[in-house]
């Protein structure tokens, strides 16, 4: 059973012809080339997927294409503005962050929904959002601190700076 | 500027960053069809027949083919890359390991056929038509169970279930030390079997090119040489020359992306079959129940001390499982890599192991994170720390008396390894300063005012890194080299292109060998490159495990850059007309000693593939040298960690308040990635202690974890914030001074975490817990303790 | 795992008896069922669709019956396969006494399941069994109330409304990423479908 869809994904429109079983993440990955959206798991729980659907946080692999048919998509390709990250792309980078990179696009789209929701998350805020998001590689240590920046930098403060690499 | 030593950001994040990622999955070929893995249900079944008729004529489908395909293909099974002889001499038995199951299934997992179709969805569909008669058998799960006579057979070639009765050491010098000790302690443990779960599930590409007869595989491979000599050579007989193995951007290893998996060969061959690209990609259940396990050992250990508390002898048993099939490098995980390294940081003069490996109709086994040393930490952490507990000894003191003193170096053990620097006792004051070691029994007071029993532990632990001198590791039975090799490719203009043998998968090569070079060569970081992973590019290399690829590659690198140097000076020579021997090369500069007479590395390049000027009668053109390097001698990075953890009184619940890892890397030449390193160990071996453990059920052998509903990984707020430091003694047989750093936290962590819970639960009268101690086991372990308490 | 349950069933015990030797019986009372077959007089092949949301799995069930003392008690033996879902096989002792005009069944089965049921399932499945059988005999009860035939168009009803509503795509047992309910949901399937058979 094939359905068209429309929709608007970092900001451009769309359509794809689905079928009814097919899910957002593979449509984004396998039909729109947007690569950086990851699956990692069949359970819905490690977040190497998660996109934002009109702006709230969502894990691409439990939508249906058919169900964001009509509504807009950001993924990990639509974060940075040309070569210029996100001061949350840049805080990851300056904390380290991230290591083999896999994880990296959900926590990233999961970072921006916290501090969307809360723009001075404390530590233990932090790693309690994170629940639905696996990391193998970083122990998450990292990881906190860099949405810490992240989130000081996006409210207007400079960058705690923890590493000493932010103003390379 | 120099770079080394100092927190250079990575070069490889803003494409991860930005979804600019290639991981294999990625990756689509033209014409690209999918492939679908039936895979066994049942732990042991007799195949009676495999009707693949109705799965064939399902829409879509390509080919459907079974072991018996393969095989009457002549398709080799998958070779094992290390031989262990046992006591009496006899090699290990080593059972034939079909790509895909001919006669027998001997795990859940096990593949069975495969299914080629135009889309994974109805590749999928069709593997539902494919009839396999399978005749259930009894099976053998537990490792101790399946040591006993009558146990089920899992291969009939290793006759009782054992793969190898091996042993190491002087038993009769532990025999006498024991007879003479004041104190034995004694222990029995397990070391839980863990899944390594990379965040990337595996996946692979086959691709067959007809006009040129070559074969294409991407893979998710820590080493794409190594998988390549053995799918090419043993298993799909294709000449290295026609075989190309490309490992892209790989989403964590930990070990189990290393071996030569049956997807791998499935997808090449069936490319060549259907002479289209064949694509395939795990599932992460299918993860859970192929891709190779870690861990799982049971021993005995004993500790025999004088009246002082020096450690005279110890004498260790364990019975290691193998899983249903022996995985590339298992047979050296039990034996080579754990045994050799019992000695530890103590001077302990005896020592014997024993390990008897065995088949179970289980998952395969093989290296994962720390792979045999993290097992020989615990064992060794946990009953120092019994025995302190037994004699009335402070744990660190007892772990100083025993310490190998700092001068001793190098250090023969009687397990065979000779380590080369270390300081031990430093490395030790400094965790205990770092965490406040001596203000603990206050802390622990406040805790109990709280209902909250809190511990504090310590574990030291020695890796033996830098895998590995090869003619040491023949000689213990390695089928392979393990030297690196680099290539250093100095272009006209200046700019440097470095193909290395190592892979990165996390570990942040790209930076930290740009480092290495930017810094030697006097240039900009940006104007190197770093090339992995494509056997078409790369010169011949084993890859990235072991925590090697500083050590071992980076030295490489190093030793191809002083060959481009030694060429350089003699160009510059030329062209400054000077003595060689004059010639010196710093900051980028060739420089004519004494003078400000000096041509620049860009200059130099320009020269040698530009030769109007040119000593052309004894030197070649070009300026690109390869140098492969073997190491001397293993590296031995050490630590001490300290956990302190509080576990509530009425639920069981246990919380990681502190965390202390002071590491010996010998030389740091990116602290950022180091950090990094430590931690995602730390994590895992956190994760070992408290969260995960792969729970087979002992009679059907279906595997119970097998999703992140039931196999706990860590999440963030399982885990603190770490503190780190290091103490830094210098390797002494390579260059650059290093060590390796990528399995120590996961080799430390586990004992550190216990023997805090242990020092917590002690005033209830708990000895020992096994990992992983769950909320749930600490929970029952307290109602237990208490009842008796509450009794009395 | 284990489970053991009790039903009282206002219905004379040979009536019950012989609902559930009834194929047509058993059918409606089972959520999904597509075909249920007496093979012979003690065996019965069946297949079961489970649904959620737009992905479909089929179970298919084998029974054989043992011990058969009519009407009393009986032992019943099986398996249920959903393909590459998995699989579950086991037995159960089932007895059914007088209990005034009533009869009360009991049950005691042990069941085994294997494959990806499993792997991703084995934690939840107890509860769900269990609130499937309730459902079953529920259903079960139901049926065997009336004695005129006035209500048995109505499970019928439900029944083919259910069988209609799922879309149309061939049954292929397993598409991507599953939701874990989907398999818990064929477990329960398959061991349900193993009860009525064990209860017949
Ligand atoms: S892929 Fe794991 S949560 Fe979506
Ligand atoms: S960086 Fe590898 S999983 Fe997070």
């Amino acid at each position: 059973m094939q359905k068209t869809v429309s929709l608007t994904v970092n900001g451009k429109p769309v359509s794809a012809t689905v079928e009814g079983r097919t899910l957002l993440v593979q449509l984004l990955r396998e039909q729109l080339g947007l690569t950086g959206t990851h699956v990692g798991c069949d359970t819905s729980q490690c977040g190497a997927c998660v996109v934002h659907v009109d702006g709230e946080a969502v894990k691409a692999c439990t939508l249906l294409a058919v169900q964001a048919d009509g509504h807009s998509v950001l993924t990990i390709e639509g974060v940075a503005t040309g070569d210029t990250l996100h001061p949350m792309q840049e805080a990851f980078r300056n904390n380290h962050a991230l290591q083999c990179g896999f994880c990296t696009p959900g926590m990233v789209m999961s970072a921006l929904d916290l501090v969307k929701n809360n723009p001075n998350p404390t530590e233990r805020e932090i790693r309690e959002y994170l629940e639905g998001n696996l990391c193998r590689c970083t122990g998450y240590h990292n990881i906190v601190l860099a949405i810490a920046e992240g989130a000081a930098v996006m409210r207007g403060e400079p960058a705690p700076n923890v590493y000493g690499t932010a103003a390379e | 500027m120099a770079t080394i030593g100092t927190p250079v950001r990575r070069r490889e994040d803003f494409r991860f960053l930005t979804g600019g990622g290639t991981y294999t999955d990625d990756i689509n070929r033209p014409g690209q069809l999918y492939a679908y893995i039936l895979r066994s249900q049942h732990a042991h079944a007799r195949i009676g027949g495999i009707d693949t008729a109705p799965a064939q004529r399902s829409s879509g489908v390509v080919a459907v083919y079974t072991g018996q395909d393969m095989t009457a293909d002549g398709v080799g099974g998958l070779p094992c890359g290390w031989q262990i002889h046992s006591k009496d001499g006899s090699p290990m038995a080593e059972p034939p390991h079909p790509v895909l199951a001919v006669d027998r299934v001997r795990y859940v997992g096990d593949p069975v056929a495969v299914v080629i179709a135009d889309t994974l969805a109805l590749a999928r569909d069709a593997a539902e038509l494919v009839n396999v008669n399978y005749a259930e058998e009894p099976a053998a799960i537990d490792p101790v169970a399946a040591l006993q006579p009558g146990a089920p057979q899992v291969n009939s070639e290793a006759s009782g279930n054992l793969c190898y009765d091996w042993q190491l050491g002087d038993l009769a010098a532990v025999e006498s030390a024991f007879a003479k000790a004041t104190r034995i302690v004694r222990l029995d443990l397990a070391n839980n079997r863990l899944v390594p779960n990379a965040m990337e599930p595996r996946a692979a590409i086959g691709e067959f090119n007809r006009a040129t007869g070559e074969y294409t595989l991407y893979t998710t491979s820590q080493n794409p040489h190594v998988i390549r000599l053995l799918m090419g050579a043993f298993v799909l007989h294709i000449p290295e020359a026609r075989l190309r193995v490309v490992a892209p951007d790989v989403g964590g290893g930990f070990g189990s992306k290393i071996y030569h998996y049956p997807e791998e060969a499935i997808v090449t061959w069936a490319a060549g079959k259907v002479h289209r690209p064949v694509k395939w990609t795990a599932e992460r259940s299918e993860s859970f129940i192929s891709d190779a396990h870690g861990r799982d050992h049971v021993t005995h250990v004993e500790l025999a001390l004088d009246a002082q508390g020096k450690f005279l002898a110890l004498k260790v048993s364990t019975v290691a499982n193998l899983g249903a099939y022996l995985s590339t490098f298992a047979p050296a995980i039990p034996t080579y890599l754990y045994g050799t390294l019992l000695a530890g940081t103590y001077t302990t003069p005896a020592i014997y192991c024993e390990t008897k490996a065995v088949f179970t109709n289980t998952v395969p086994i093989d290296a994962y994170r720390g792979a045999g040393r993290p097992e020989a930490t615990f064992v060794l952490e946990r009953i120092v720390d019994l025995a302190a507990d037994e004699i009335g000894m402070d744990p660190a003191e007892l772990r100083r008396r025993n310490f190998i003193p700092k001068d001793a170096y190098p250090y023969q053990t009687p397990v065979a390894l000779q380590y080369d620097s270390g300081d031990y006792a430093a490395t030790l004051e400094l965790a205990l300063k770092a965490a406040d070691y001596q203000g603990f029994e206050s802390r622990r007071r406040e805790a109990m005012g709280r209902g909250k029993l809190r511990g504090i532990g310590i574990a030291t632990y020695i890796e033996a890194c830098g895998i590995a001198p090869s003619a040491v590791v023949g000689s213990l039975g390695a089928r392979a080299g393990l030297y690196e090799s680099a290539e250093v490719r100095v272009h006209p203009t200046g700019s440097v292109s470095v193909l290395t043998g190592t892979h990165s998968h996390g570990q942040g090569h790209e930076t930290t060998f740009s480092q290495l070079v930017a810094d030697t060569f006097g240039i900009p970081i940006d104007n190197v490159e770093i090339v992995h992973g494509d056997t078409d590019k790369i010169p011949y290399g084993m890859g990235t495990y072991g925590s090697r690829s500083i050590a071992v590659g980076g030295t490489a690198i190093v030793k191809a850059m002083d060959k481009v140097i030694a060429k350089g000076r003699k160009i510059a020579a030329h062209l400054l007309e000077a003595a060689e021997a004059d010639v010196e090369f710093k900051d980028g500069k060739f420089t004519v000693a004494g003078t400000d007479r000096s041509r620049t590395l860009g200059e130099v390049a320009l020269t040698a593939y530009v030769p109007h000027n040119y000593p052309i009668d004894e030197l070649e053109p070009g300026l690109d040298e390869t140098a492969f390097y073997d190491p001397k001698n293993f590296t031995f990075p050490s630590g001490a960690y300290i956990a302190e953890v509080e576990i509530d009184l009425e639920t069981g619940q246990v919380a990681v308040v502190n965390f202390t890892a002071s590491d010996d890397f010998g030389r740091i030449i990116n602290p950022l990635i180091v950090a990094g390193q430590v931690h995602g160990g730390l994590a895992q071996g956190i994760g070992q202690a408290l969260l995960e453990g792969c729970v087979y059920d002992k009679a059907s052998g279906q595997l119970l974890t097998g999703s992140y509903n039931d196999y706990a990984m860590p999440r963030a707020d399982d885990l603190p914030t770490f503190a780190l430091s290091t103490n830094t003694t210098l390797c002494t047989h390579n260059p650059l001074g290093v060590k390796g750093c990528g399995e120590a936290g996961a080799i430390g962590a586990p004992a550190a975490i216990t023997n805090a819970l242990v020092d917590a639960l002690k005033p209830l009268g708990v000895r020992h817990l096994d990992m992983p101690a769950t909320s749930e086991k600490l929970w029952r372990t307290i109602q237990q303790h208490r009842a008796p308490i509450a009794a009395e | 795992m284990e489970m053991t349950g009790e039903f009282r069933i206002p219905a004379p015990r040979q009536r019950v008896w012989e609902g559930l030797n009834d194929p047509e019986v058993l059918k409606q009372c089972i959520p999904g069922c597509q075909a249920l077959e007496k093979v012979s007089d003690t065996e019965f092949n069946g297949r079961v669709v489970a649904s959620v949301g737009p992905v479909r799995a089929t179970f298919g069930g084998k029974v054989r019956l043992s011990d058969l003392d009519p009407p009393q008690s009986y032992t019943i033996s099986g398996e249920g396969s959903g393909g590459v879902a998995g699989f579950a096989k086991g037995g159960a002792k089932v007895n059914l006494a007088e209990d005034g005009a009533a009869t009360l069944l009991t049950y005691a089965a042990q069941a085994q399941i294997g494959g990806k049921l499993a792997q991703v399932g084995s934690r939840l499945i107890d509860g769900v069994a269990r609130k499937m059988a309730n459902d079953f005999f529920g259903q079960f009860a139901a049926v065997m109330v009336p004695e005129q035939p006035a209500a048995a168009p109505a499970v019928e009803r439900a029944r083919v409304a259910a069988e209609a509503a799922p879309p149309v795509p061939p049954p292929h047992p397993m598409s991507t990423r599953l939701p874990p309910a989907v398999w818990v949901t064929g477990l329960a399937v398959i061991i349900i479908l193993l009860l009525y058979f064990f209860t017949r």
